[in-house]
Parts: structure tokens; sequence; C-alpha cells
């Protein structure tokens, strides 16, 4: 006969105040196996955990049921309590009588009180029945796998390696650097972004321990913490990097017009190119896309003779090539290289995107002088567009009147509701460069309001104010296109209480940080869950701000949500630190709450094996024939193949069939 | 022949018959035949019903709409309010069982029902979706090669877009007007407040002046930017308003300009060779003029 | 305006009404400013467009602007419904508060006109000249539609009667 103890807790008012607990302890009383119940203010707490260590100790219970919150955050620490008192830690059931009932029935106390005592009817119900089960351990590889080379990648690598970690950084593009990479100077102090960020990206170029896969994307993750598989695909670069020393002689060589990612399309690149000047690597590739093939050269034949000369006709970036990188001849693959990586955990740092203009009918997306706030920081980057000087994309003529639209597809029920975060002092950042540039420029902004909420932020606000750039409370409803390339702004002053009209030479919009399309792509190889706003979901928003569902993946920068830099480095190295964790315990441990199939039982019908979402069953030969066996590492016990299995071979540890049918029927038959 | 309900309202069979002559004359050889509804009431306007109570306002919509299924056919306004709201009664009425049954019961009392059927278009919808440029141009007995006009669409033509059946590809730069006088030869560019509206309506007759700040404002930004040779618009209010507003501030001595003003199918019809006295001979502008110019010999099409 | 007692308002009533006549957006609005800037009726100099009677009703203003005539300048553009960020159908409110004030009788006696038109012969528009100008056009008299025909007048009325418009004593 089980010894079941029910300790009751009062979650300081959060149940209390829907709840009467103590009729629920004296119900519990009631039940079959029930040697004691008790009630506390704060079960969690350390007087509240020997409550259940003493009784054990005691010999008087020998199976808990706690009546409290969730097991999500919960369960571990009552696990632990009766690990400590020295009673097999799966001998333990939660009753959540908060979440699912004190929280959501707070104007029925009387319901929520009866709804709590089949909660716990059910919950002792299973617990008579539980078996002592026992955690197992794996070894876990000794590296760790990065997803992305913006700042925040850059960062989750460098700390990583600096702790002594082998890191494998695989970004998309053909150098890491991100968006940062693009900006011209950053807030709130600043500082030339290539500045700050050039060393840091070389540091990782050079660090020992990492190995950077650019120009490469995950194309399938398998495994679980510790133990990782992740198919990498190497995308085919057509240039030699082993012989290319990044002087770009192929890019200029090339006669191809691509619009130029990097400068946000406002310029064109070679079909040959390098991402940007301070790339790292700083390696040529070409984009067999966009490639026309000059002098007939296609890839993996010999170039045509000239009749002229008798000579081998070279396409311009293979003779422009004095390092012999790019030749054309070669049977280069188009599909590149798969590359199969093992680690132990991994930092998905995939960044986001800005919406583009072509979204926002009413700020006339048509005319070239309407810009989005990336295009802006290309505009004045001296490594952008026009060489650092402000001109008018229409005629190339030196602006005089800018004009300034924040929250452009943000707080938005036609596009996002989310705040983008960093756009209000962005675009004053650019505003200040601007105007300590070109001091005789008139700088417009309108604001649904201006948030500042960063450290040193609102100084940095209110001295663009004392600089004279005009901050207007109201958003624009729409632009007309004047005759002359001008662009007459349809503004609201809320302080004045009146409408009011600006012509500008350039509209800047600053448009929504949103996660990429290919990340969902991303999300699904990795089974992460999106969040209501479209980003990946981190486990807990306040206690576990870089965890994932899927335990060994972490999560840092844009790509969890809009954030500054300050913060998506310091999330960087956060993330880096949890990730070093199960690196740094070098095992980790595999909860028995599993599937196991029971071979005697098993007719090997195999109906099981394609339903297993994570590939863990396969049919092995036993005695006779062949029968299903559960890969222990692989199974995340969601228990899909013990209710189809039609012999009923296959048990989940923990929710066996026994345990389930006993909380039915308590459920059903108490209160 | 394709058949279509003509919805007339109040504006254009009262106010602007020419109009309404030049839309029975320019449909039938472009290939949409042209069907009454009898009985057909005002839409209701906006300041009548709408603005009492919504159920009333979504039965006398309905009903008007009822008329077009009987006969199987979709509805056509040349007027952009009414336009506007049998669009919006249609997109309320569709857009909920409940509503559709509180309709219906009303008009049980009637012996009238609404079923959902009919789709709701506005006469430029026709000419630019379902006829098409290509076939206007083949109508035409006179060109407008050479000549200027200054588009007026009109607000109810370009929002809401949630509850239009055609919709412009961006309604804050809108291009169909612009294109169907292009059929025509003429020359329509867009310019700074196309989109604006002109102050009728509602508007005018609460309070008269401020109306006239919108439609100066218009007049005189087509006049500086386009120097137009005339006004073109799909929307009778708009007409109405233009036109006449125009010879107010002349007369007041606030404007120096006159710039002719056409509803949209008068000028079809005038460049499908129609009669001036039937299709356009009510203006408080004068037209004379230019007419005489369109329709004269060397304008004529080989 | 003197100083204005925030305490002193009853804003859950007016606000209540609004959306019960259809204006249920009221509580959405975040006083953005975008349907001001483009708003006809702000253009014109009215003083109680879009965003501010919006504003007003959140703060619990109803007697205070009842008589005001700004909402009837409203064109029903829709233009502030296409750039709204927030879903609040700005028009949708105006026409709600229109229905409060044509229920108390708020409005003008132009409008009124209108209202006894369209209960007599279907139409809110007519016009003395109208016969005469059809004739010269080369059209018949009358228009096929109800201002010449008894039983859509009938039908008409039949609507008008059984509606609440006619508690209202306008026809
Ligand atoms: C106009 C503008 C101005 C700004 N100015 C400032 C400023 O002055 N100060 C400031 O603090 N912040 C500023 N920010 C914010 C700043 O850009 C971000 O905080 C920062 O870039 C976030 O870095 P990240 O690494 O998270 O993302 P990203 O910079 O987006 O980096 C993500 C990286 O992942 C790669 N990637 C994406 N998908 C994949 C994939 N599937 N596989 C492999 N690699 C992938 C991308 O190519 C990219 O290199 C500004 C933002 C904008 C839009
Ligand atoms: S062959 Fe070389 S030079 Fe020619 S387009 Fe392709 S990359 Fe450029
Ligand atoms: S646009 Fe919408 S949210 Fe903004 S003030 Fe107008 S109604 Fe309010």
């Amino acid at each position: 006969m089980a010894k079941v103890g029910v300790y009751v807790c009062h979650c300081g008012s959060n149940i209390a105040g829907v709840v009467d607990v103590a009729a629920v302890r004296e119900y519990a009383e009631t039940l079959p196996d029930v040697v004691v119940s008790r009630e506390y203010l704060f079960m969690c707490s350390d007087p509240g955990q020997e409550l259940i260590r003493k009784d054990i100790k005691d010999g008087l219970v020998d199976r808990v049921v706690v009546a409290a919150c969730t097991p999500r955050t919960h369960e571990p620490i009552f696990r632990k309590a009766l690990e400590s008192a020295g009673l097999n830690k799966y001998f333990f059931e939660m009753a959540n009588i908060r979440d699912q009932d004190s929280w959501v029935h707070g104007d029925d106390h009387a319901g929520a009180t009866r709804k709590a005592k089949q909660l716990v009817a059910s919950a002792v119900a299973k617990a008579a029945n539980l078996e002592a089960l026992e955690d197992t351990y794996v070894d876990v590889t000794q590296a760790a796998m990065v997803v992305g080379g913006g700042v925040a990648g850059i960062f989750a690598a460098l700390d990583l390696a600096n702790m002594g970690h082998k890191v494998y950084l695989v970004e998309k593009e053909p150098s890491i650097g991100g968006v940062m990479a693009q900006l011209d100077k950053t807030f709130p102090t600043n500082d030339c972004s290539a500045c700050i960020l050039t060393p840091i990206m070389v540091e990782v170029g050079t660090h020992p321990n990492i190995e950077m896969l650019t120009y490469a994307e995950v194309e399938d993750v398998d495994g679980y913490i510790g133990n990782f598989k992740v198919k990498v695909r190497k995308k085919q670069t057509y240039v030699d990097w082993t012989k290319c020393t990044g002087c770009g002689a192929c890019a200029e060589a090339c006669p191809a017009k691509v619009p130029d990612s990097f400068n946000c399309g406002m310029n064109d690149r070679g079909a040959a190119y390098i991402h940007f000047p301070q790339a790292v690597p700083k390696k040529a590739v070409v984009d067999m896309k966009h490639c026309l093939n000059c002098a007939g050269h296609k890839i993996g034949q010999e170039p045509r003779i000239s009749k002229k000369t008798g000579e081998p006709m070279l396409a311009p970036c293979e003779k422009a090539c004095a390092a012999d990188a790019i030749n054309r001849s070669l049977p280069w693959n188009p599909e590149g290289e798969l590359i199969e990586i093992e680690v132990g955990t991994v930092v998905l740092a995939t960044g986001y995107r800005v919406m583009e203009k072509e979204h926002f009918k009413e700020y006339a997306p048509d005319s070239p002088n309407v810009l989005t706030a990336l295009q802006m920081e290309r505009l004045i980057s001296a490594t952008g567009p026009t060489g650092g000087k402000l001109l008018r994309p229409s005629d190339g003529k030196k602006p005089k009147v800018l004009d300034f639209i924040s929250c452009v597809g943000s707080r938005d029920i036609r596009h996002h509701t989310y705040c983008s975060r960093v756009c209000c002092m962005y675009m004053i950042k650019q505003a200040r460069l601007l105007m300590e540039k070109y001091p005789d420029l008139e700088i417009y902004m309108h604001f649904i309001d201006v948030r500042t909420p960063g450290k040193d932020f609102d100084e940095y606000y209110t001295h663009a104010a004392e600089m004279g750039i005009h901050f207007i409370k109201g958003k624009p409803g729409g632009i007309e296109m004047l005759p002359d390339d001008r662009l007459r702004v349809l503004g609201y002053d809320s302080a004045m209480g009146e409408n009011i009209e600006v012509d500008a030479d350039l509209v800047i919009l600053a448009t929504a940080i949103e996660l990429p399309e290919d990340a969902q792509k991303l999300a699904q190889k990795f089974s992460m869950t999106m969040d209501g706003s479209g980003f990946f979901k981190e486990l807990h928003p306040k206690l576990k701000p870089v965890d994932t569902p899927i335990e060994g993946v972490f999560l840092a920068g844009c790509c969890q949500g809009p954030k500054d830099i300050p913060d998506t480095v310091a999330q960087a190295k956060a993330a880096a630190a949890s990730a070093a964790i199960p690196l740094a315990q070098k095992r980790v441990k595999i909860e028995p709450i599993l599937s196991e199939v029971y071979p005697e039982k098993c007719s090997g019908c195999g109906i099981c094996v394609p339903l297993c979402p994570y590939n863990a069953i396969s049919l092995k030969p036993y005695a006779d024939r062949p029968r299903a066996v559960i890969d222990m590492t692989q199974c995340k016990g969601c228990g899909v193949c013990a209710s189809a299995c039609p012999s009923g071979a296959i048990i989940l540890h923990g929710y066996t069939d026994d345990q389930i049918y006993s909380q039915i029927a308590a459920l059903t038959q108490s209160a | 022949m394709e058949k279509c309900g003509l919805y007339l309202g109040c504006n254009i069979p009262f106010k602007a018959p020419d109009i309404e002559q030049s839309l029975r004359q320019v449909f039938p050889p472009l290939g949409v035949e042209v069907v009454d509804l009898p009985g057909a009431s005002c839409c209701p306007a906006w300041g009548t019903a709408p603005s009492f109570d919504i159920d009333t306002w979504l039965a006398l919509s309905a009903r008007n709409i009822a008329l077009a299924e009987k006969q199987g056919v979709d509805v056509m306004t040349g007027c952009n309010s009414c336009f506007g709201v049998l669009s919006e009664a249609k997109h309320v009425i569709d857009a909920s069982a409940a509503k559709k049954d509180v309709v219906n019961e009303k008009l049980a009392t009637i012996d009238s029902a609404y079923a959902g059927s009919s789709k709701i278009y506005h006469i430029g919808h026709i000419l630019h979706e379902k006829i098409g440029t290509e076939k206007i141009k083949k109508n035409l007995r006179y060109s407008l090669d050479g000549l200027t006009a200054a588009v007026q669409p009109g607000c109810h033509l370009l929002w809401p877009t949630k509850s239009m059946e055609v919709t412009e590809e961006n309604p804050f730069f809108p291009t169909m007007l612009s294109d169907l006088c292009g059929a025509l030869g003429l020359r329509a560019p867009t310019y700074s407040n196309i989109e604006a509206c002109c102050g009728m309506g509602a508007m005018r007759s609460t309070d008269q002046e401020k109306s006239f700040i919108l439609a100066k404002e218009k007049l005189v930004r087509m006049k500086e930017e386009l120097n137009p040779d005339m006004i073109v618009t799909t929307c009778s209010s708009c007409y109405l308003q233009l036109d006449g507003a125009q010879k107010i501030f002349r007369d007041r001595g606030e404007i120096d300009f006159e710039i002719p003003v056409f509803y949209y199918t008068q000028l079809l019809a005038l460049c499908m060779g129609a009669d001036p006295a039937e299709v356009a001979c009510i203006s408080d502008t004068p037209r004379a003029a230019i007419i005489a110019e369109i329709q004269s010999e060397q304008r004529r099409m080989k | 305006m003197p100083t204005v007692n925030l305490t002193q308002m009853n804003t859950h009533e007016i606000i209540q009404k609004v959306v019960e006549f259809g204006g249920d957006g009221v509580v959405k609005c975040i006083q953005c400013g975008a349907c001001a800037s483009i708003c006809p009726v702000s253009h014109a100099g009215f003083p109680l467009f879009c965003k501010q009677l919006i504003r007003k009703v959140q703060t619990g203003y109803e007697e205070e602007i009842l008589d005001d005539p700004s909402t009837w300048a409203c064109v029903a553009c829709n233009r502030c419904v296409e750039v709204c960020p927030r879903g609040v159908n700005p028009t949708e409110v105006i026409f709600a508060f229109r229905r409060i004030q044509a229920n108390e009788l708020a409005i003008s006696t132009s409008s009124l006109m209108s209202q006894s038109n369209l209960y007599e012969k279907g139409h809110a528009v007519l016009s003395g000249e109208s016969k005469k100008l059809r004739v010269k056009v080369g059209l018949p008299e009358n228009p096929p539609t109800s201002v010449n025909d008894e039983k859509a007048q009938k039908e008409i009325q039949t609507l008008l009667d059984n509606s609440p418009m006619a508690d209202l004593g306008i026809f």
C-alpha cells in the first residue's frame, strides 16, 4: 500500500484568494491511500519543502502530491526535495490548482474549490500507481554551433571559444557582420560601427577555436542536447578560397549588374563580388544566378579558343584574378558541399530584416526619395553607394529638408503590433549625425511618441532637440509627390492640435524589424516555436530568457525579438554562458519519462515507426522476428507510439495506462 | 451582350441628366447592355439613414441591391457616394449572417429579399476592368491627342479598400482614371493632391465656405502643376463641386482661370461622336469651346 | 476652455453609447494623429474631426459637443479607415456619434429636409429644375426611380415607418 502525502499550497493569495485551501486539504484526507494532508503558504519555500522532507524521513509518506502551481517551473524543485530525503524523485505528482484553476476561475470560488478537489484526487490516484524510475546520463560532444554571424552570433561564438570550446559559426552570407556592419555610427555613443565591429570580426576570423562556415546554411538537425548532428550546406562560391586574396579585381572586372543587398539595393554589384570592404573572411564569390557567362565560358567547360589569337577566351573574372582563384573550367558542384557537424549545444542568432517600403502604400513607395532607415544608414556610410555623401537619389542633388517617420509597420495592426524598440533611437541618431555634418539641413521627425528608455538614451534625445531638430508628436497619414520630386508629408501636430505639412527632399521611413522569411524554415529544423509577434520564443520571458523548449538550443539577438546592440551583446553573452553549461558538465541527464517497447508483446507490425516525430523507433531482429526498438537518446517522451501500438507493447514511463486510467477514474468519481 | 443594372442615385438624374444620357449612350456600343432598376431610391445618402440607424440604412440599401438581384444583374453606379454607401452596406451585411437576417426581416414587410448575389461596381470599374481601354479605343471617332486633363477619381472610389469589389493597386496614387483618359489619347499625368477630397457632399451642406477651402486647393494645384485643358472625373459630386464652385471662385475674383469639367462618360460619349446637346450641355463653367475642339474635323479619326 | 476635472467626467456611459451605435473602435485609438493628418474635415478647419472627436469621447464628453456640426461635415471618405494603424474605423466612430446626435435631434434644418425628401419621394436630393433639364437632354421627365413610383415610395415609407427614425417625428 502506497502512503501518499498531499501538500496544498496557498501560493500567497494566488490560490488561496479563490480556492478554499482548507477544504481541499480536508477533502484530500478522505482519499484512499492518503496518510497525511497539509497546507502551507508557499510550498516551494524552504520551510514548505521541509514539510515534505520531514514526512518522508519520518517514514510517514512514500508518495508525494503537491497541489500548487505549474510543474513547468516547480516540478524540479519538489523532485529535488524528495531526492534529498532519500525517496525516488519520480514518486512525485503535481496538481496544478493555480494556472489551471484559481487563475482562470477567479469569479467562481465554489467551482474552483470543487475543481481543485478533483485535480488533487486525480493526482493522488496517479501517485499511488507511480513506479520508481532512474535518470541516465550521456556524454556531451565538446563543441558548440552558433548559427548567424551578426553581432549576436559573433559575441556568442567568441565567448564560447574563449572558454576553450570549439565553435562552428554558420553564416549564410559570404561574410559575418550582419546588420551592424551596414550601420554608419551607433547610438548612444555615436561610435563608428565599422571601427568597433571590424576588429572583433577579425578576432573571430583568427580565433583558433572558431571554425567559420560562411556562405553556408543549416540543412538538417538531428539529435538532442549534448549530441546534435547538424548538416550544413556550404554553398558553392566558384572561387577557390584557399587562393583568393580578397583583392576584389574580379568584382571590378565583372560586367553583371545585381542590386547590392549590402547597400539595400541602392547601387549594383557584379555577379562576382566581395560582400563589403571589411568582410571577414574577405573572399570573393560568384553569384551564379546572375552570372552572364562572359566569353561564353560556362562552368565546367573548357574555354573557347579565339579564332583570331588562338588563345583560350576567358571571362573577365578569371582574367582579372592574379591569384588564379577563379577557374571556370573546373567541375564546380552547383550544390556546394554538405558536411555533418556534431555539437553539444547550439546558439541561434539569425537576426532580423527591416520591412521594405513597398508595404506602405500611403507613403509614396514609388518615389526614389522615400528611403527606409537602413537605406539611410548606407547613404551616410563612407562605404555606401555615394561614398558617404548625402545625395537625393532622384537627381543626385544635395537635399535641404529631411523628414523622418517613425512606427512604420510597428505598432500597427495591419503589419506588426509590437514596438520595434530601436527605431526612435536610430532615427534620432541619424538626424544628429546629419545635423552635425550638414548644419544647414532642416530635419523634421514625426513620432507617435518618443521611446528612449535605455541608459543615456533620453539625454541623447533631448540633446537632439536642443540642436534644432524638429520633433513632432503625431503620425503622418500620407505623402504627396510634388512636381519637383519633393515629397509633401501630411502630418498632424498633437501638441498644437493642428494639421501640418513638410515639403521634404528626402523622407526616411523607420520600417519595422521582423524575421526574414527563411527563419520559419530554420525554426522547423530546430523545432523552435514562434511567439505572438513571430519571433523565436524563449522558454520563459523572465527566468529562461535565452533558453528554448529544445534543451541545448539557445537564442541570442534580434531573432528572439527586436533589440539594440547593447541588449543584443548582453543576450549573446548570456546565451554563450548557458550553452557552455552542458559542455562544462561534460554529460547530460536523460529523464526517464520515455517510451519503451516490451519486445515479448511486440508483433513487429511497424505502425509506430513512421509515427514517431523524432525518428527514434526502428525495427531490429529479436528472437524470431523484427521488433520495434526505441532509441532512448532520441525519444522525447511524446507518447504517440504508446497510444498507437495495437499490441499495447509500448509503455510511456510516467504515463502508464494504469496511471492514466486511475487518474480518469478519480476525476470522474470525485467531488 | 453583358447586362449591368444602372443605379442612378439622385445627383445624376436630377441635377446632371446629361451624365445619365452619356451613360446610356456609351455602354451598348462597348458591349454592356444598360438595365434600369425601376423603383430604385436614394442609396441612402450618408447624411440620411446611415446617420440615424444602421439597420434602416442597410435595409434601404439592400432593397436597392435586391432590385438588381431580381433581374440577375450586377449594379453599376455613376455616383461615388452611392458606390460607397452600397458597397459598405453589402460588405456589412455579407459579413454577418445575423445582419442578413435582420435585413431580410425588414425586407419581408415589403415583399423583397436580399441574397447577396449582385456585385457593386462603379462605372469606372466596368470601363477599366470589364470593357478595357483597348475596346474603348476601337470605338472612338475623335482623338484627344495633345490635350491634357487633370483627373479627379473621388474619395469613395479609393477607400475603404476592404469593402470594394475592385480597388486601385495603390489607392493613394490612383491610376485607373488616368488610364481611361489615356484611352482617349488624353494626357492625364498625376499631380500632388490627386487623391484629395473636393469638399462636396456633407461638408458643403454643413459649411460651404470651409468646403470651398478644399475645392479651391484642388483647382489651384491642378492649374499650377498641370495647366490642364480640362478636368475629368468619375464622381458626380466632384463634378458638381469642381464645375460649380469654380464659377463662384471666378465670380468672386478668387481665381482667374477657367477649366472645363467633364464627367468621364461625357467625354467618352463626345469622342464616340455623341451629340453634345444630349451628353454635355449642363455646366456652370463653359465647355462649348473645348467641345468644339474635341469634335473638330482635324481630330476625327480615320 | 476652463480646466476639465477628469474625475468628474463619466467616460463609461458615452463610450458605451458610441460602441452601441457602431463605433466600437473608439477604445482602440492611441491618438497617433494619422487620421487627422489626412482628414478633409480637419483640413477644412472644423474643430471636431476624427481624432479630436474620439479623444473627447474617450474623455467623457457628450453634451458639451452634442451640438457641434463638425461630425456632419464628414464626407465618409474613409481615408482615415485606410490609414489608421489600430483598426479604429474612425468613420464609424463619427457616424456613431452622428447617430447619437440625430437621436437627440441635434441636426441642422437642411438635414431634416433631406430626411423628409427621402420619406416622400425616396430621394434625399431633389431639384425643381430636374424635369426641364431632363427633357432638354432628351430623357423622359422622370427617371425610372422611386420619384414617380408610388409602389416604391410606399415600400420606402414602410421601411422608414418601422425604423427608430420614425420615433423622431421628422417625416
Ligand atoms: C536602421 C537601423 C539602425 C540601427 N542603429 C543602431 C544603433 O545605432 N545602435 C544600436 O545599438 N542598434 C542599432 N540598430 C539595431 C541593430 O542593428 C541590431 O541590434 C543588431 O544588428 C542585432 O544583431 P543580430 O546579430 O541579432 O542580428 P543581425 O545583425 O541581423 O545578424 C544576423 C546574422 O545572421 C545571418 N543569418 C540569418 N539567417 C541565417 C540562417 N538561416 N543561417 C545562417 N545565417 C543566417 C544573417 O545573414 C546575419 O549575418 C539599428 C537597426 C536599424 C534597422
Ligand atoms: S563570367 Fe565572371 S565577369 Fe562575367 S559575369 Fe560572370 S562573374 Fe562576372
Ligand atoms: S489613426 Fe486611428 S489610432 Fe490614430 S488617432 Fe486616428 S483613430 Fe486614433
